[in-house]
């Protein structure tokens, strides 16, 4: 696709009009403005998408068993670890690097930073994905996914912490996608839509902070249930909600850093100035603010320990494990960040970025299977599982990659808005 | 307001006062394994692996070495298990079966966001299979790691759990198949309230037999399955860390957030909208007044 | 296999009547006791058990298994209260005393008297293995089930036994 940019003035499609005066038809705009051989040489020519295809050729066929033949039939079947990878990954990892979404409305909406702007719908599409896509991952774990709307409309149990993630990621998703339905409008040519959606943007930001505090916060507050299994180093009952909710802020905006990055990297062409040239003093912005978050973070643990009387846990293995998590996916990333911002070295944000969106899928992982059942054995992942786990993430990339390609997201609509 | 009283009034609860319960007593178990028989067949549960009196299975342990240590648990095929425990106070081993033990403020149940299970008054923790969306929080939730689910089906999965013989006999005031078919009337069937007595009375007039702790009388909140050992508890297989409170005490501080949440956020984050935007607001006064000046 | 199922349909006789054996308060005699007594309790999944009461008694005293009931009184002043009067101690048999019917609706009725002492008081299932396998555990006796209990075809369906044994 790069090189196609660089021959064809009017390409990427950035309006509805070809330099000739004709509108672009919504199958050309799918194909990228490109002939149906050339959309095509483009996809074979690209060694990742032989990457992808290797995949999904190993991984679909495993999800086909998955539905076909039970859960068992790809994971270890454990009752005594009955959340797995699926979860742990792709749902408390998911999410929290998500929050991106709800971050950056609050930062441009609300507090009006419109500084941020050129980078407002990558984080709203980021949140978008991450959620749709841990939904995808929880449709593969549950026992039953037919059921999926059972507790909003068939039988509600709202004493449970599960009942307000479920409605508020299912709020959430809609408020989400109609945050980011405007750069589909946009791409669509169908204004009408767009300013019925920008006449309630304000809600759909403070919807959004609202119900992002309280799900971050209720993903964490799950594991309150387990008080027992659960390492008390990664169990605060006071504080668990805090912990997540804290470090998906810096997750989100981590995650965002890691995305902007890799859009300039790789999708350069679909960039339009405005992005690039703003980027690094953004990534510098998003930097600040994790940092703050986590030193919060940090300090928030470290309360949580002197409450529950902790201190002497971390002379143990275990103790030096979190310690390990600690330092490796939160003070170094931060120590990074704040250098960065202190220098404004964004490609030193940028490195921290990768580390800290390792540290929160790490911490999560954490949480979810490796101090789960400190008491007991460790479970390790049935293969297939992790090629699942893989399989599902690669779809989201190719979706992520899909939609970045076509709609304003990194680039601004030259037509009518 | 409303939250606070419903919250105040499920602290309140004070359970099922006629709930019935067992009382196991571990001195008195011989590993026959007529109950997990007996169970198998009033609960139309799948053929086991070995005969029921093929006393090999207390060899086995279960995936990744064994569960809080050493034998079988529940699963799909068998909603109560025995287990051996060889202790160096008694010369001979102990036996431990293991069921569900109906918590009084179960975890399962408060953690189930469809409601598909329910703590009948007569004391059981019953399922509700048509309900369930699969999602095995009971199971996280569960101190006691008891319900099982059933990762062998695609198409009708479901968590599998004892029921205290709920539907076949406890409903018209019998106890459950096990407590009948066991020798050695390990299993004492009884009000909870009585049982507790005659664990004490027991503990009292044998206090050379029988550790002064009765299990199930508050961890977890108290639950209507208790038992009484020789040896510390945690040598035959129990957990002694489950906490002594129902485990939604745990998760009650988050809840409790949640309508704070709700409620001071917009008013809040409007609040910043506006202060942030102050400057324009400002200066657009400023315009107003310039031109009402004019 | 005839036999068997006529035990299985008279089982709470054959142990009731048995038992119902009685003997002559403390004024009782070894060799009154009988040689042999045929235990049809658990007929519904094992065949009766022949417990040889004479190699028995040569081993323990009466009052081992018999309590007070045997010419041994009890001597704990909590016991004779009620116990050291002729009617409480006149009996012999032991389902006099443990219910055959441990679990069924009209004993569990009585448990709620408040003035019973005797709450948690054995069924005669629990009766005698208690005492059976208590005894031979300490003394070195069989203890697994089929040393004395032969399996009869139901209760090799209800443990997945000989024939019933699960293929793998």
């Amino acid at each position: 696709m790069k090189l196609f940019a660089r021959e064809k003035q009017e390409l990427p499609i950035a309006d509805h009009f070809k330099a000739d005066g004709s509108r672009w038809s919504l199958k050309e705009k799918l194909l990228l403005g490109l002939s149906f051989d050339d959309y095509r040489q483009q996809l074979l020519r690209n060694p990742f998408n032989w990457l992808i295809l290797i995949v999904f050729a190993v991984g679909l066929p495993i999800i086909a068993q998955r539905f076909l033949f039970g859960l068992g039939s790809v994971t270890h079947a454990s009752n005594d670890y009955p959340w797995g990878l699926f979860l742990a990954f792709g749902l408390f990892g998911m999410v929290p690097l998500s929050a991106s979404g709800f971050m950056l409305g609050t930062t441009v909406e609300l507090f009006g930073r419109k500084d941020f702007h050129p980078i407002e719908r990558l984080a709203l599409l980021n949140g978008l994905l991450g959620y749709f896509f841990a939904v995808v991952y929880l449709q593969v774990d549950l026992g039953m996914p037919w059921r999926l709307p059972y507790p909003m409309f068939v039988s509600l149990g709202p004493a449970a912490v599960l009942f307000l993630v479920a409605w508020h990621v299912a709020t959430y998703l809609s408020v989400q996608v109609a945050e980011v339905l405007p750069s589909f409008f946009e791409w669509l040519g169908w204004l009408k839509g767009k300013r019925m959606i920008r006449s309630m943007v304000l809600g759909l930001t403070v919807a959004g902070i609202i119900l992002s505090t309280l799900h971050q916060g209720a993903l964490g507050a799950l594991f309150t249930y387990a008080p027992g299994k659960l390492h008390p180093l990664w169990m605060s009952a006071n504080f668990q909600w805090i912990h997540f909710l804290t470090s998906a802020v810096f997750g989100g905006l981590s995650m965002l850093i890691v995305v902007s990055t890799f859009s300039k990297w790789f999708l350069a062409w679909r960039c339009d100035h405005h992005f690039l040239e703003s980027l690094d003093k953004l990534t510098l912005g998003l930097a600040k603010g994790a940092t703050f978050a986590m030193i919060t973070y940090l300090g928030i643990k470290f309360i949580a320990i002197a409450h529950d009387k902790e201190w002497v846990y971390l002379f143990t293995g275990w103790g030096q494990y979190f310690l390990l998590e600690l330092t490796i996916g939160v003070f170094i990333p931060m120590m990074l960040f704040a250098f960065a911002v202190r220098n404004g070295n964004a490609r030193m944000a940028r490195v921290a970025a990768f580390i800290g969106v390792f540290g929160v899928l790490w911490n999560r992982i954490n949480t979810a299977l490796i101090s789960f059942n400190w008491h007991m054995y460790q479970e390790i992942p049935y293969w297939k599982e992790a090629v699942i786990t893989i399989t599902i993430f690669t779809l989201y990339l190719v979706t992520y990659r899909f939609i970045l390609y076509r709609l304003p997201i990194l680039y601004e609509w030259k037509g009518d808005k | 307001m409303l939250s606070l009283k419903t919250a105040k009034a499920a602290g309140d609860f004070d359970h099922y006062p006629d709930s019935m319960g067992v009382l196991v007593d571990v001195n008195r178990c011989v590993g026959c394994r007529s109950c997990e028989a007996a169970c198998n067949k009033e609960q139309g549960l799948p053929e086991p692996e070995k005969p029921f009196n093929d006393y090999s299975v207390f060899d086995e342990g279960h995936e990744g070495g064994g569960h809080g240590g050493v034998g079988r648990r529940t699963d799909e095929t068998r909603y109560t298990v025995v287990n051996k425990y060889e202790v160096p106070e008694i010369d001979h081993p102990l036996y431990r079966k293991s069921q569900c033990n109906h918590c009084l403020e179960p975890a399962c149940l408060t953690s189930c966001f469809v409601n598909a299970y329910t703590k009948t008054p007569e004391g059981a923790v019953i399922y509700n299979p048509d309900v369930c969306v699969g999602c095995r929080t009971c199971m996280i939730a569960c101190p006691f790691y008891v319900p099982a689910f059933k990762y062998s089906s695609a198409f009708s999965p479901r968590v599998m759990k004892c029921i205290f013989c709920y539907d076949t006999r406890l409903k018209e005031g019998r106890p459950p198949a096990c407590v009948e078919a066991c020798p050695q009337e390990a299993m004492t069937f009884g009000k909870r309230f009585d049982l507790l007595e005659i664990g004490r009375k027991r503990i009292r007039q044998h206090p050379d037999k029988y550790v002064n702790h009765i299990y199930g009388e508050k961890e977890a909140g108290g639950t209507a399955w208790m038992y009484l050992s020789p040896v510390e508890f945690g040598e035959v297989g129990f957990d002694v860390h489950v906490p002594h409170e129902p485990v939604i005490n745990f998760v009650r501080d988050f809840l409790s957030i949640v309508p704070m949440v709700l409620v001071i956020w917009p008013a809040l984050f409007a609040g910043f909208h506006l202060l942030a935007n102050r400057k324009d607001a400002q200066h657009n006064h400023d315009d107003i007044d310039r031109e009402g000046g004019e | 296999m005839p036999l068997r199922k006529k035990w299985c349909m008279m089982w709470g006789i054959a142990a009731g009547v048995v038992l119902l054996w009685a003997g002559q308060g403390r004024a009782i005699d070894r060799s009154d006791a009988p040689e042999t007594v045929t235990i049809g309790l658990l007929a519904e999944l094992y065949d009766p058990v022949e417990f040889n009461h004479t190699a028995h008694i040569e081993m323990v005293e009466c009052s081992d298994c018999h309590h007070h009931t045997v010419g041994t009184v009890t001597k704990r002043w909590n016991c004779i209260k009620c116990h050291d009067n002729p009617q409480e101690g006149d009996t012999v048999g032991c389902s006099d005393c443990h219910p055959l019917d441990r679990f069924g609706s009209r004993y569990l009725a009585t448990l709620d008297n408040p003035e019973l002492y005797h709450k948690e008081k054995p069924g005669l299932k629990g009766a005698f293995h208690l005492n059976c396998v208590g005894c031979h555990q300490e003394q070195g006796g069989p203890t697994g089930c089929e040393d004395c209990h032969t399996m009869n075809e139901t209760g090799e369906k209800r443990f997945n036994a000989g024939p019933y044994t699960p293929a793998r």
